[in-house]
């Protein structure tokens, strides 16, 4: 689906990353393969190090600090905000909203809206189109989109498929009605019927987390993980993402008429180095245009793997210039989703430790 | 085509490969030489595999003739 939005822009990125750094190395005694095995695929999918929260730390604890980050350096005023839109899958409870605990906290107006959305990989873009609609309100000036998630408790520590690349993270990104004109492109598609390639089969009301859910099983390519563990079919993932990403951002330029070397990065969600890797061979992007880093530096932490990227890679750049950039979410839904846009110009665009 | 094979001699980590040899039985084989078969797959002769079809496939012959029909099919 094509979509359009006028006259927003984003005024500022902050992104909250645990302290605790874990190397692969010091993980690799877990999985039931050999060492030389493991740092094959280390060497392959561009590991090294990730960082994930200390044990019982949710998105909450994580947002508020970066929330009182901003509040503290005059970087954000409380009565400013007409919206927060957290995008999670790992809320702090299945009632009510995280956003609304997270409102109550910080004594924050009630004249505001408060919405969870559970999306991943994608939810970066998803918590942005929000905020464009909600914008569209008279009286929404601004908008935060809240993306974080804390999926490495839901990680099983012997499954080699998915504990060496996960990450934890939080980031905060203001969204305001523009006083230039200006144009955003978006596409975006679902596929439900791929809903099980990312999941986590228990804990939810279908399969309520029991003692039996939680017994680790091997599967048949040696790992260990129970129905309460987040699972990923590497394979089906994979092929989605090299069969559906290409077409759309060649589908999402054209409507834009814009060419690919008009485009000054393509900031895209990262599950590993191999994929952004293979992504960019396809589009015929250069690496330097699309970079790959950040699993290796903090683990993929899902949809905030992009405001990661933005920091880590164009942080100071975005502070004085302003740039074209693609943006591009794909994983658990299956969903897929990309938007193009100016950015720049911020007030802030930093990463900061909890 | 031609060179499938060295290719996949090349990415099971061996000096040359025989139609009958077993794909779960070389020494280097697991999930992540699966993926960079897929991917190599992908690349050269754009056909999409999956593990349940490599699986399925078992031996060095039994992969080319996949990737010969599914090079008929999707082209």
């Amino acid at each position: 689906m094509n979509l359009k939005f006028h006259n927003k822009e984003i005024e500022g990125i902050l992104t909250i990353i645990p302290a605790r750094e874990v190397k692969f190395e010091e993980e690799m005694e877990h999985y039931n393969f050999s060492p030389a095995k493991s740092l094959k695929l280390k060497m392959a999918m561009g590991y090294n190090k990730h960082c994930i929260v200390e044990d019982g730390v949710c998105v909450s604890d994580l947002l508020i600090h970066g929330l009182n980050h901003l509040f503290d350096k005059n970087l954000l005023i409380k009565d400013e905000i007409d919206a927060m839109v957290l995008v999670t899958q790992s809320p702090d409870y299945f009632m009510p909203a995280t956003s609304n605990v997270i409102q109550g906290k910080l004594g924050l107006k009630q004249d505001m809206i408060c919405m969870d959305i559970n999306q991943g990989c994608a939810g970066y873009i998803i918590g942005l189109i929000q905020a464009f609609l909600l914008l569209e309100q008279e009286e929404v000036n601004k908008v935060l989109v809240l993306n974080a998630d804390v999926l490495s408790r839901k990680v099983s520590k012997r499954d080699r498929n998915s504990n060496p690349l996960i990450g934890d993270g939080a980031s905060v990104t203001v969204v305001k009605k523009s006083k230039e004109q200006n144009v955003i492109y978006g596409f975006i598609k679902m596929d439900g019927v791929g809903a099980e390639s990312i999941m986590i089969p228990a804990g939810g009301f279908r399969t309520p987390s029991t003692a039996a859910t939680a017994v680790e099983d091997e599967d048949r390519a040696g790992n260990f993980r129970s129905p309460d563990n987040l699972v990923m079919k590497g394979d089906d993932v994979f092929n989605f993402v090299q069969r559906e990403v290409p077409p759309m951002i060649e589908h999402l330029l054209e409507k834009a008429s814009c060419k690919k070397e008009d485009v000054d990065y393509y900031m895209f969600h990262q599950p590993n180095r191999f994929m952004l890797q293979k992504l960019a061979d396809k589009l015929g992007i250069s690496y330097e245009k699309m970079p790959n880093n950040i699993v290796a530096n903090f683990g993929n932490s899902s949809g905030v793997s992009i405001p990661t990227n933005i920091g880590f890679n164009i942080g100071s750049k975005l502070l004085t210039e302003q740039l074209n950039i693609c943006l591009a979410g794909f994983g658990v839904g299956l969903t897929w989703a990309s938007l193009l846009m100016k950015i720049g110009n911020l007030r802030f665009n930093e990463i900061i430790k909890f | 085509m031609e060179n499938i094979k060295e290719q996949l001699a090349e990415l099971l980590e061996v000096e040359s490969v025989n139609e009958n040899d077993k794909l779960a039985d070389f020494e280097c084989w697991d999930s992540l030489t699966a993926l960079t078969i897929i991917a190599s797959t992908d690349e050269n002769y754009g056909v999409t595999l999956s593990n349940k079809e490599l699986e399925e496939a078992g031996t060095i012959g039994g992969l080319i003739n996949l990737i010969k029909t599914k090079k008929g099919y999707e082209k």
